[in-house]
């Protein structure tokens, strides 16, 4: 194979934004560090090292071969969470984690990485101008079993991601319009039926979204706490290791689900922003990936991946700032977390690797 | 030309890697692909434009705003305690109220030197340094805005003495805090179970979703299982207070609703009376009203008070709560399993009446003892009674009269019945922890002990003792049901539930009839074994028991016997005997004779519930004024 080809179709601005997101992240947790006690920084440090190691796995092989695996991983990804759910560790009243030893694994992080490249395979097989809705029963059961597993740890934001993340794949190989009638409307309907199934806390998060103040001890202290965080920054931040809201421990859980507001706290107004448009920047370039490749499943699988990233970084940043419910969706490289981290770096080093191997269709 | 190019793409993919299978986009593909990769470029623009916008409203516009909040912290939420609900007597008097108590606690917030605060501090409140170190690490994930309470419920002493030293002790606050109060001591304490801080496992239930860490709760009885209606509802005060913490102005309040008031059937004087005669005594009193099931009073002693739970118990205390003999900590009126002795003879009379074993007439000749293949039972009186009726064995509680009946019967037969007159199962009374007790069957025992029944366990069941076990309230609504016709009922202790009734005594009613005036003779009668419980002007019918704790071979005074080794003495009655309102059954560990030790306690109840039958104008007034400060206290 042509080396030199290879190595002028590697993306070097994308693997720029994605350091750069990780340095910030690194001084980010540092300062949380310093707020809980517990050196989050250099766990984090040893993540971002495990990850890039496992980005340049990711990248060396053809990707193609993938798709002829997809059912051994489909099959992983089920194992993995029944796995959790048999034999998970609990902690305070959900089942999510395996714990091995010297790392608690998340299986549902993976699972969302996994399951992209499964449905992406399918999608690219299954070969259609356009989708109906009967094209569309398959894929569909194919989700619907991680997601009732994830669902019943229960974790309803990473359970509700991948079907956002199905959504976004189903946009991309086009649906029909009537298929996508019957389908929002079908959606509607089960709203009621969903907040039934829900367990009570996650009702109570939906309700104290509504009205924080309905309950400011409990739930609604996040929402509250976060809100003041972030908006005491003001336009340059209180600076490094200053944010009084994180630093006092008036805001839980700094390090994973709120690591943004402790950012726009210290960093402000200009400092988010920068954050913000890192990401801008690297959401870009990964779609510019998934539209000149040539090969469906490549394609697929950069934009399933995408949407993964650019899903998370939304609902994260949304509850942060008050304009979502409270959720567990971490800040991809953001927020601690070995789990969401060497996802993450995977996640990208397919993309890199589609991006390698794109030439080699460009013969015609 | 479409296809043609494909072929040629096909073709040249082959060349480089034949076993993946591709598919390529066509131009057409081609096209709407870049359209609908536009669309996601237009839709991640827009999100981003939102955060950017979001972040800019709350930074920028209002960014002073929350700086001012963030900076002095201006704003807080004070948590407003609901006062949990009262629970009252029958007549409404107030057995377990609220009033304002003081907790001491520490916010860490405001400590330079935790180590310095503690070695001042834990003098002034009688507590070791390590007492409120353990404080202070069991609520480490709390915020260290909130108070951790390491003294709750503080003496007068101990306030004035951290209120004048309050200026050299940064961080350490005193609040009003709602506290059980008990205006008549500690009353029923086993009924009523006790408040204890509200545990981890309990904070993940929904039973107690209002509660906070630190918060008091139900841990056992009626405080645990009505926990949702007597908890309340918190609620909060919002203020605005400057940066050296002084309030500036109240902005929001919402008022705490105050729990539930629960209003059992409980008797006050009747539960006081019973409290009273066991007080130097271990053991058991239930009185039920007999029309329907309605708990009049309940005591088991020794009592504990409920108040130490609260403020946290001493090591000491804690040793003497859990005392192996005298089990302050068990409910012993429906924990407490005992052989019934004597007591079982009602249930032996009815049913040899219901199998025509024996007739009303039917006597047998005891001479003291009964022989039994080479074993000899004794009766308990030396000389025997000589010819025997049903009547004289009743009043004079004759073993060898019923040792005839029991190998008659046998033992499943006897078995039938007691479970007929409710023993062996849970009464059902809507508590945790009630026991069963036990009735044996041939099937049991085979199953056990892996040992066929023996007939003279036979022998011995028939007269209350061997395997069989009782709780007093089983007792207590078998002697109900004697009274009332053969009606069992749930024992209920809200004063407001309708009666339930789970079944009847599978005798016929002319039985209990035959029976009754044999119990009133065990009162009345000159060779009654309970002549000790008389009341004038009152009929009372009952029956004694005496149940062995260990196996004698010869009989010897109780009085010299080790305390642990006596036996228990039991007593059931009801009365009046024509149309029964109260039926008691008491249960005096290691009591001795029935007669002697457990009746004078059942009279004693029985003898408060018959002088408030005489209403007197200044018990009225009494109450009212009672009334008048529940009132106040709610």
């Amino acid at each position: 194979m042509d080396k030199k080809r290879l190595l002028k179709d590697f993306d070097l601005p994308l693997l720029l934004y994605l350091f750069l997101i990780m340095a910030l992240g690194l001084i980010n947790l540092w300062s949380a560090s310093a707020a809980s006690g517990y050196p989050f920084h250099i766990k984090q440090l040893q993540w971002y090292l495990i990850g890039t190691g496992f980005m340049c796995a990711a990248c060396s092989f053809d990707y193609r071969k993938l798709s002829n695996y997809s059912g051994y991983i489909y099959a992983i990804t089920i194992l993995l969470l029944i796995i959790v759910m048999v034999a998970g560790k609990k902690v305070s009243g959900s089942q999510r984690w395996i714990s091995l030893g010297f790392f608690n694994l998340q299986p549902s992080e993976p699972a969302k990485l996994l399951m992209v490249i499964v449905i992406s395979s399918f999608l690219a097989q299954e070969d259609k101008e356009q989708f109906g809705l009967t094209d569309l029963i398959k894929p569909s059961l194919l989700v619907f079993i991680p997601f009732i597993l994830i669902f019943k740890q229960p974790d309803l934001g990473t359970g509700l991601l991948i079907l956002i993340i199905f959504a976004s794949l189903v946009y991309f190989v086009r649906l029909k319009w009537s298929a996508f009638i019957t389908i929002f409307a079908f959606l509607l309907c089960a709203i009621p039926l969903a907040w039934k199934i829900m367990k009570p806390y996650q009702r109570k998060r939906i309700e104290i979204f509504l009205n924080p103040e309905a309950d400011p001890f409990g739930g609604g202290w996040h929402v509250i706490q976060s809100k003041i965080a972030v908006g005491s920054g003001g336009l340059y931040g209180k600076g490094f290791m200053k944010g009084t809201q994180a630093q006092l421990n008036f805001l839980p859980e700094v390090h994973t689900d709120f690591a943004f507001s402790i950012w726009s706290e210290e960093w402000g107004f200009v400092g988010a922003v920068i954050l913000i448009s890192i990401y801008f920047l690297f959401l870009l370039r990964c779609l510019n990936i998934a539209q000149n490749t040539r090969d469906k499943f490549g394609s697929y699988l950069v934009f399933g991946i995408t949407a993964m990233i650019f899903w998370q970084v939304v609902i994260n940043t949304f509850m942060v700032l008050g304009l979502l419910p409270v959720v567990g969706i971490p800040l991809p490289l953001i927020s601690y977390g070995g789990s969401s981290v060497i996802t993450t770096l995977l996640g990208t080093g397919l993309i890199l690797n589609v991006k390698l191997r794109r030439s080699l269709f460009q013969g015609s | 030309m479409k296809k043609s190019e494909d072929k040629k793409n096909n073709s040249k993919i082959k060349v480089f890697s034949t076993k993946i299978r591709l598919k390529r986009f066509d131009y057409k593909e081609l096209d709407q692909r870049l359209r609908l990769v536009t669309y996601a470029r237009l839709f991640l623009f827009l999100c981003f434009l939102l955060i950017c916008t979001r972040l800019w409203y709350l930074q920028i516009l209002k960014g002073n705003q929350f700086k001012a909040l963030s900076e002095k912290n201006s704003i807080k939420y004070i948590r407003l305690q609901p006062y949990r609900g009262n629970i009252l007597d029958c007549s409404g008097r107030l057995i377990a109220g609220v009033e304002p108590s003081f907790n001491i606690g520490i916010v860490l917030k405001d400590v330079k030197n935790v180590e310095w605060l503690i070695e001042r501090l834990a003098p002034l409140l009688q507590l070791s340094p390590t007492d409120i170190r353990m404080k202070l690490v069991a609520s480490k994930n709390q915020p260290s805005y909130l108070p951790i309470i390491v003294r709750r419920d503080a003496t007068w002493e101990e306030l004035s003495k951290v209120e004048a030293r309050l200026f050299e002790l940064p961080g350490v606050v005193i609040e009003v805090a709602p506290s059980r109060q008990y205006p008549f001591g500690p009353v029923a304490p086993h009924l009523l179970g006790y408040l204890g801080e509200v545990s981890l496992e309990q904070l993940r239930q929904k039973k107690f979703a209002n509660a906070r860490p630190g918060d008091l709760v139900g841990k056992s009885g009626i405080e645990l299982r009505h926990q949702e209606e007597l908890s309340g509802i918190s609620g909060y005060k919002m203020i605005e207070i400057d940066a050296r913490g002084r309030l500036v102005k109240v902005l929001k309040i919402k008022r705490p609703e105050p729990g539930k008031d629960i209003q059992l059937s409980l008797n006050l004087d009747i539960q006081l009376a019973a409290e009273e005669a066991l007080s130097d005594k271990v053991g058991a009193v239930v009185a039920l009203d007999p029309r329907n099931g309605k708990i009049l009073a309940m005591a088991s002693s020794p009592k504990f008070d409920p108040k130490i739970f609260a403020r946290g118990v001493t090591k000491d205390e804690w040793k003497e709560l859990n005392n192996p003999l005298l089990t302050p900590l068990v409910n012993k009126a429906i924990q407490g399993q005992y052989s019934p002795g004597s007591t079982f003879k009602i249930v032996m009379a009815s049913a040899g009446l219901n199998e025509h074993v024996i007739s009303p007439s039917s006597t047998f000749f005891c001479n003291g003892s009964f022989k039994l293949g080479r074993r000899r039972f004794r009766c308990w009186k030396k000389g025997g009674h000589g010819q025997t009726n049903l009547y004289k064995a009743l009043v004079q509680s004759c073993d060898v009269y019923f040792y005839n009946i029991g190998l008659k019967l046998g033992v499943d037969r006897i078995s039938k019945y007691a479970k007929g007159f409710g023993l062996g199962e849970k009464t059902g009374i809507d508590i945790k922890g009630e026991k069963s007790g036990l009735v044996p069957t041939k099937n049991w025992k085979l199953r056990r002990f892996k040992e066929p029944w023996q007939k003279g366990e036979t022998v011995n069941y028939s007269i209350g003792q061997g395997f069989l076990l009782v709780t007093p309230i089983q007792l207590a609504r078998l002697i109900s049901a004697v009274a009332n016709g053969g009606k069992l009922f749930r024992p209920e202790y809200l004063l407001n539930t309708e009666p339930n009734l789970q079944g009847i005594v599978p005798v016929k009613s002319w039985i209990l009839r035959t029976i009754i005036p044999a119990l009133k003779g065990v009162i009345s009668d000159k060779h009654g074994t309970a002549r000790i419980c008389r009341i004038e002007g009152l009929e009372i019918a009952g029956k004694t028991g005496t149940a062995q704790v260990i196996k004698q071979k010869k009989r010897r005074e109780d009085e010299k016997m080790v305390w642990r080794y006596r036996d228990h003495a039991l007593f059931v009655a009801f009365a009046p005997v024509k149309n029964p309102k109260i039926a008691v059954a008491v249960v005096i560990e290691h009591g001795g004779h029935g007669g002697s030790a457990a009746a004078p306690v059942a009279r004693a109840v029985i003898d408060r519930w018959f002088k408030l039958q005489m209403p007197k104008p200044s018990t009225i007034i009494e109450q009212t004024a009672q009334k008048e400060k529940a009132k106040v206290h709610g």
